[in-house]
């Protein structure tokens, strides 16, 4: 569960003006659904399914069925950025208040029905609705209203601006179903690229659907969702040539499908880190110089290359990670590692004989690694600090993890960075472990996260980022890296962060 | 009648423990049991003499570094020595495994010497409760502990004193209560014998050699169990070299580098083999002392 | 004795040589024994512990286990060789026409099948007997070994029924086929005196009527005089004597059956008037035997010559004796007996007028433990009444004799004189003052004048102490001496008992049984008490052995002028070391009587069916057979009424069944706890056994 945070409530974000967002890429002359000729089987191994209705989805694997069965109104890239799916075009009234889509033409439902605005407001109507209790309710609970303003136009009224918006129309479960769907759970009536043909416990089988809006797209004819309970055993079976791709493994198994021949491997760096942090709000926390003392009595490189191998990316002690290319900034240097000058830091601080503590981890992912190299590392600076390795459940169950003073806790990959400032950062935010309360940081984050001048947002973020680097009570060492494999009889394949999200439209077997 | 000679309980100390070890020795599977037991003790009391790296020490750039001489086990994920880490794990598993069993064999054999000896409501009461406990599967009732009172070294001692002791007091209970029927017992009263004399000095002696199997049978459990512990990850903390440990580390990357869950495994599976064997070849030659 | 019908030998053993190998050596438990059991013949096997008596029978049955061997020699069953022949083969012989009546009856039915059904098998497998038929025949076997209710003990499971019915069973299975020879091993050992008797009586008949030979293995002298027609006599693995046991017991020629005839009491014996001659020293074991005699270590004849091996010398009338002198002993030329111990006749005690120990309707009833449930639900299963209203006295330097069977109750009452187990009611006085009923309320004054020889000596000391600790201990605890002054007290202590001073640095392993008895002994009497108790002090002793602990007993109670209270089933033996005697039944004494009148009539009827069923040591004894009905009574279910009416062969009627009886008592101090008048008793008994004048006389 490396890349998932804890399933919880998204916050609904500040205010934003117009997303500058110029549509980079039409991908196709939309409207027209001229036939293409689809070629070629990709067998994509996956953890089973457990639930199909979009509102529910949360897995990998459900959110890729779902991808490809259905349409988002708005996409994210893997550079993070929106792009339009059945939305051609979109424009933000200046207040940020109100967003009017315009909806790509001639296209149908798997059923042959025509989609419609109609098909948008029913969706997210229900999406936002609190008496059906769906997991969305929260997210949207900002929208006014929504309207069908046109046949192929859209209008959602906002009840405050929200900067980041378009990020939450993009929302995992916000796929367009048919007006008065009866059944989202089984009915598969999408618009997506591909067409259920089979859905059993052990595979869903998807077929390309020729009348897909995008032309030229899909390009495989057969996409087969193949479930593997074991990610050892979908390696395997991709090294015997038994499937064609699979995502997400460990660092280990990644590194053993490196030299394999036939298989292109596939890392991309994602926002998801570990954070080791250190509880300010007392002693001994409390003493700025402490802080300095685990800053320099730390090597993130050394940590990177031996618990991630090398995979993902160096951290610089800020949640705003190199995924974030236009807010992540490396202006502030981070002082190189010096256990001397942190062993004299603490005997500043009062700690001439070095400092006991107790690390606490949870016993998932490289965590326990990254805790025998901190201790090995700031043993030298005369921090010694005993492992406490706990289950996830103990970790936080209670919240014992927002209590202790020394802890690594684990935070997945999101789509915008303004979130963990928010819980995790902000003075009295709800999952603020580190219980830092900074009044200069604050004010920032709060520009960041209302300001609808993008300028502006870039200007805040670089200087939390200095913030963080300079007195900031955590320690990023590294960003996780995502993996997949894919044989390399295919082309066009593009990993996101969040693997369900990848896009298999454009994936294409390679002619001979 | 068929047998010549005497028959009877105690040959004198010295000579018994002799005939011990040559009949240990006399049998191919005890012998290689006995001798693994010593190679590991031995490796125990001087490992930190002949382990050529720190339990710790992280060398980055020999990580996942397979066999060779340098790394004779090879390197682990973090760039530690394996080798270094099976030996100095020796000393941590058998100390923790040995005194754990230390604890569980004095508290169970006081225990049961007592309510055995003792009869009556208290010997059914207390034997009810240890029998409420056994009913429960050794994991089980040690996941429950740790859950309780977090994992430690500590706590670990007193999961295996708790799982062990039942055993212990039950079968040193049924030795005191055939003893205690003995004349000798008897007598002891009469004597105006101590209780703690009765039961140690005139009670105990016939539990040894019972109790000596026992013991050397929960040891060998009690390695495996802090071994399951470490590899659940609930007993002893990390940087420990304990075995268990290792192999979960080790499981994550197994396919990069095997040989830092083979070894650490090889030697969990070597040691409670080893004392097994020997448990057998121990109660095979305290059963034919007997005969 | 009886008449024959067919001639020849129905087995033959010839030069057999057994050998069994544990831990690489190897011993030879049988060495180059010989006999031939004729048809029809009852032929006694009779030897002390390590003799080879057992090895013998199983290396007849073909049951040697798998660590001994047939070494040399033949076993002709039948004119056919048994050595050789595969399992297969003996198992076609087995149970058809050769059987097994083991020791341990328990130990031999299957605990899980009611009795009828196993002696069903048998004669199914054997005789292809089925369905109504094979019930009749059955019931019809049953009768035959004199089971007195055939139809509930068919139907029963063998913890259901007694002893002696088990062994019974047992026998009826052995016969059930008609074999043509039965080995029988120590089959009345774990049985009861009266039990006994009646047993031996029935092996006796069966034999008589169905012309079975019969190999009977036992220690007991007199089994052997009751039932066999010839005796061989077996000494650490050797035949040292053989022949017609008449003549054998009339005379024997080999010092080793002089030795064991006269360590023995005889009924009526006391210590006033004879010395039991033990044998000096103990069996050697196997490994360790001396080169010519092997007797030679032990003999009060041994000469140059006997450091030969001696042959075994035809001794006439189909006798054999393997010494080299047995001549001379036939001519009365010289004599096999052995020296006489040194102390002479026990002296009268003088101050028998002090009471050391009195009772007064002592009462021990126990509970068994109770179950969780029970302590819950406070149901209480019925007592047990061990114990019930004894009123006895111990004078000092005088021996009380207690006579009983098993489940009489005669331990408990000893343990609840200790201590050990408390007494539930009545009064206990020791030297004049009460003595507390558990032994937590007895200061260490009150423990110091009472000590114990308990009973089995191989369990009364723990067998990881020293000797030297184990005598060491109740002279620190008792008398409070510091480690080094019971050290050497210890010295003086085995020197009492006629052991060397270095047994103290041994443990109890290295140790005979009559050494081990020694040290108990020793143990008792550290403390120099006022009344000693010994609980079966020898029955488990080697007869060899018995003699010299008695002595012993009596020799060291005359020094210290303790008095002591000795129990023992064996009225025997009591009645040689006892000044008074009390015999007790289910709980209840039956008659107290000093010894020199217990032989003689009046006599409880208890007594005088004991006196009949003791197996007198001589072979042309008299004896009259009273034999009591039925089985002993649970103690947890006593009759009311005398205890021993359910029983009692002089049953008067209801009177027994209603009222309790008096305490009567005669002029010669005999006390009786019956019924019927003491002159009418007298009147209607006469002395239920008389030895043949014909045996020598002792002296």
């Amino acid at each position: 569960m490396l890349f998932e945070f804890k399933s919880g409530s998204r916050r609904s974000l500040g205010q934003i003006g117009a997303l500058a967002l110029v549509l980079s890429i039409l991908l196709s002359a939309c409207g027209g659904a001229a036939p293409t000729t689809q070629a070629g089987t990709l067998r994509v191994a996956m953890q089973p399914v457990v639930q199909m209705d979009p509102a529910y989805i949360s897995s990998d694997s459900e959110v890729l069925v779902a991808n490809h069965v259905y349409d988002y109104l708005v996409d994210i890239d893997s550079a993070n950025n929106i792009q339009p799916r059945l939305a051609t075009d979109w424009s933000i009234s200046d207040d940020g208040l109100r967003y009017i889509f315009q909806l790509a033409d001639g296209v149908t439902f798997h059923d042959g029905t025509n989609f419609s605005a109609e098909d948008v407001v029913w969706t997210f109507n229900r999406l936002r609705d609190p008496s059906l209790g769906l997991p969305t309710a929260d997210l949207y609970a900002n929208i006014d209203s929504i309207d069908a303003t046109d046949d192929l136009e859209v209008t959602f009224m906002l009840k405050e601006s929200n900067p980041f918006f378009l990020y939450d129309l993009s929302d995992n479960h916000a796929l367009i179903l048919k007006a008065g769907a009866q059944d989202p759970s089984t009915a598969f009536n999408g618009t997506g690229p591909f067409k259920v043909e089979n859905n059993s416990s052990d595979r869903i089988d998807l077929v390309a659907n020729t009348s897909y809006f995008i032309s030229g797209q899909p390009k495989l004819n057969r996409l087969e969702i193949i479930f593997f309970d074991d990610e050892a055993a979908s390696v395997n079976a991709l090294r015997s040539g038994q499937i064609d791709l699979v995502m997400r493994m460990s660092t280990s198994l990644f590194s053993s499908l490196k030299d394999q021949p036939g298989i292109q491997s596939v890392s991309i760096p994602t926002n998801g880190f570990d954070l080791v942090r250190l509880r300010v709000d007392r002693s001994p926390g409390n003493d700025p110089r402490v802080i300095q003392a685990f800053k320099l009595a730390t090597d993130r490189e050394a940590a990177f290359n031996l618990v991630q191998q090398g995979y993902g990316a160096v951290g610089r002690d800020s949640p705003i990670g190199p995924l974030f290319t236009r807010y992540y900034s490396e202006e502030t240097s981070i002082p190189p590692r010096d256990p001397q000058a942190a062993r004299q830091l603490l005997a500043d601080a009062g700690y001439p004989d070095g400092l006991s503590l107790t690390l606490h981890t949870p016993d998932t992912g490289g965590r326990p690694d990254l805790a025998a190299v901190l201790k090995d590392q700031w043993a030298e600076a005369g921090i010694n600090v005993d492992i406490s390795v706990e289950p996830e459940s103990v970790y936080y169950g209670d919240n014992g993890w927002l209590e202790v003073d020394l802890g690594i806790t684990g935070w997945g990959s999101r789509p915008v960075p303004q979130f963990y400032l928010n819980v995790m950062l902000e003075c009295g935010a709800v999952w603020n472990e580190s219980h830092f309360c900074d009044p200069e940081f604050d004010q920032l984050a709060d520009l960041a996260g209302t300001t609808l001048n993008e300028d502006e947002r870039i200007q805040a973020y670089k200087e939390i980022q200095k913030i963080l680097i300079e007195r900031g009570p955590i320690i990023i060492p590294y960003f996780f890296a995502q993996f997949a494999a894919i044989s390399d009889q295919f082309e066009g394949f593009e990993l996101k962060a969040f693997a369900g999200r990848t896009d298999l439209r454009t994936v294409s077997l390679i002619s001979q | 009648m068929i047998a010549a000679g005497n028959s009877g309980a105690a040959p004198p100390r010295g000579r018994r423990l002799n005939a011990l070890l040559a009949g240990l020795y006399r049998h191919s599977a005890s012998a290689l049991g006995t001798s693994i037991v010593v190679l590991f003790l031995t490796l125990a009391l001087i490992g930190p003499l002949i382990a050529p790296f720190g339990l710790n020490e992280q060398i980055a750039t020999d990580a996942l570094a397979p066999p060779s001489g340098k790394h004779l086990f090879g390197t682990d994920l973090l760039g530690r020595d394996v080798f270094s880490r099976v030996i100095l794990g020796a000393r941590q598993v058998l100390e923790l495994a040995g005194t754990g069993t230390l604890i569980a064999v004095l508290l169970g054999t006081s225990i049961g010497l007592f309510s055995g000896y003792r009869g009556g409501w208290l010997d059914e009461l207390v034997m009810r409760f240890f029998d409420s406990l056994l009913s429960l599967p050794a994991l089980l009732l040690a996941l429950l502990l740790l859950g309780t009172l977090g994992p430690s070294q500590r706590s670990v001692l007193v999961v295996i004193a708790v799982v062990y002791t039942p055993i212990v007091a039950r079968v040193v209970r049924s030795v005191a209560l055939s003893v205690k029927t003995k004349g000798f017992i008897d007598a002891a009263r009469l004597q105006g014998e101590s209780l703690g004399r009765i039961l140690f000095r005139e009670i105990f002696p016939s539990a040894l050699p019972t109790l000596a199997v026992e013991a050397s049978l929960r040891f060998s459990y009690a390695i495996f169990l802090v071994a399951s512990l470490g590899f659940l990850g609930i007993g002893v903390q990390p940087p420990s070299p304990d075995w268990g440990l290792m192999v979960k580390e080790a499981r994550a990357y197994v396919s990069q580098a095997p040989w830092a869950l083979y070894f650490p495994a090889g030697a969990i599976a070597m040691i409670v083999v080893g004392v097994n064997l020997m448990a057998d070849g121990l109660k095979r030659e305290l059963q034919a002392s007997r005969e | 004795m009886h008449s024959e019908h067919r001639n020849g030998d129905t087995l033959k053993i010839e030069d057999l040589t057994v050998s069994y190998h544990t831990g690489g050596t190897s011993v030879q438990a049988l060495r180059s024994l010989s006999l031939n059991i004729r048809f029809g013949e009852t032929y006694g096997i009779v030897g002390e512990s390590g003799s080879g008596k057992s090895t013998l029978a199983l290396a007849v049955m073909g049951f040697l286990p798998a660590n001994g061997a047939i070494e040399s020699g033949r076993i002709i069953f039948q004119g056919e060789e048994l050595r050789g022949r595969s399992r297969t083969a003996m198992r076609a012989l087995w149970g058809m026409r050769m059987a097994l009546v083991p020791q341990d009856p328990l130990a031999s039915l299957n605990p899980s099948l009611r009795i009828g059904a196993q002696v069903a098998e048998v004669l199914q497998q054997h005789l292809g007997l089925k369905g109504e038929a094979l019930r009749q025949r059955v019931l019809e076997l049953l009768r035959t070994v004199r089971l007195s209710d055939p139809e509930r003990v068919y139907a029963s499971y063998p913890h259901q029924v007694s002893g002696g019915q088990q062994q019974r069973a047992l026998i009826a299975m052995a016969l059930s086929t008609e074999p043509e020879l039965l080995v029988l091993d120590e089959p009345t050992t774990g049985l009861d005196t009266t039990t006994q008797a009646a047993v031996l009586d029935l092996i006796r008949d069966l034999m008589r009527v169905r012309g079975t030979a019969a190999l009977y293995v036992t220690h007991n002298l007199g089994v052997v005089a009751r039932v066999c027609d010839r005796v061989a006599v077996l000494y650490a693995g050797e035949l040292v004597e053989d022949g017609p046991t008449n003549g054998l017991y009339r005379q024997p020629l080999h010092p080793y059956t002089r030795g064991l005839l006269d360590s023995v009491p005889r009924l009526g014996e006391n210590k006033s008037a004879v010395r039991l001659r033990s044998i000096q020293g103990s069996i050697p074991a196997l490994d360790e035997l001396p080169g010519g005699c092997i007797f030679r270590p032990r003999c009060s004849l041994a000469i140059e010559i006997c450091k030969q091996d001696p042959p075994l010398n035809p001794s006439g009338e189909g006798r054999t004796s393997r010494c080299h002198r047995w001549e001379e002993i036939l001519r009365g030329e010289v004599s096999a007996r052995q020296k006489t111990p040194d102390a002479s006749l026990a002296k009268p005690h003088t101050a028998r007028d002090e009471t050391i120990l009195g009772m007064e309707e002592v009462e021990v009833h126990f509970h068994r433990g109770l179950t969780l449930r029970e302590m819950i639900t406070a149901g209480r299963p019925p007592g047990v009444r061990a114990v019930d209203g004894v009123d006895l006295q111990v004078g000092r330097g005088s021996t009380l004799g207690l006579v009983g069977e098993s489940g009489s109750g005669k331990t408990t009452l000893a343990r609840a004189v200790m201590g050990l187990t408390p007494r539930t009611a009545g009064e206990m006085f020791l030297l004049g003052s009460e003595l507390p009923a558990g032994l937590g309320q007895r200061d260490k004054e009150t423990r110091t004048h009472l000590q114990i020889v308990i009973q089995n000596p191989s369990e009364a000391l723990n067998p990881y102490l020293t000797i030297g600790e184990s005598l060491r201990r109740p002279l620190q605890t008792l008398l409070g001496l510091s480690r080094s002054e019971a050290d050497s007290r210890v010295h003086d202590l085995l020197e009492a008992v006629h052991l060397q001073p270095e047994y103290a640095r041994r443990f109890p392993v290295e140790l005979s049984g009559g050494e081990k008895q020694r040290v108990v002994i020793a143990r008792a009497f550290t403390t120099n008490p006022d009344l000693l108790v010994a609980d079966e002090a020898v029955s488990s002793l080697d007869v060899s052995v018995q003699a010299s602990i008695l002595n012993l007993l009596s020799e060291l109670q005359a020094e210290h002028a303790s008095g002591m209270l000795f129990i023992s089933h064996d009225l025997a033996v009591v009645g040689f070391l006892a000044d008074d005697i009390a015999v007790i039944y289910l709980g209840k004494l039956m008659e107290r009587s000093p010894v020199r009148t217990v032989f003689d009539p009046p006599y409880h009827p208890y007594t005088e069916a004991l006196l009949s069923a003791i197996p007198l040591i001589d072979p042309a004894a008299e004896q009259v057979e009273i034999r009591l009905e039925g089985e002993v009574p649970a103690a947890s279910q006593i009759p009311a009424g005398c205890p021993f009416h359910t029983r009692c062969h002089r049953f008067l009627g209801d009177i027994c069944v209603e009222e309790k009886p008096p305490w009567r008592r005669n002029e010669a101090g005999k006390e009786i706890y019956c019924h019927i008048p003491l002159d009418e008793l007298e009147r209607k008994q006469s002395r239920p056994f008389a030895f043949d004048s014909g045996m020598e006389q002792r002296g």
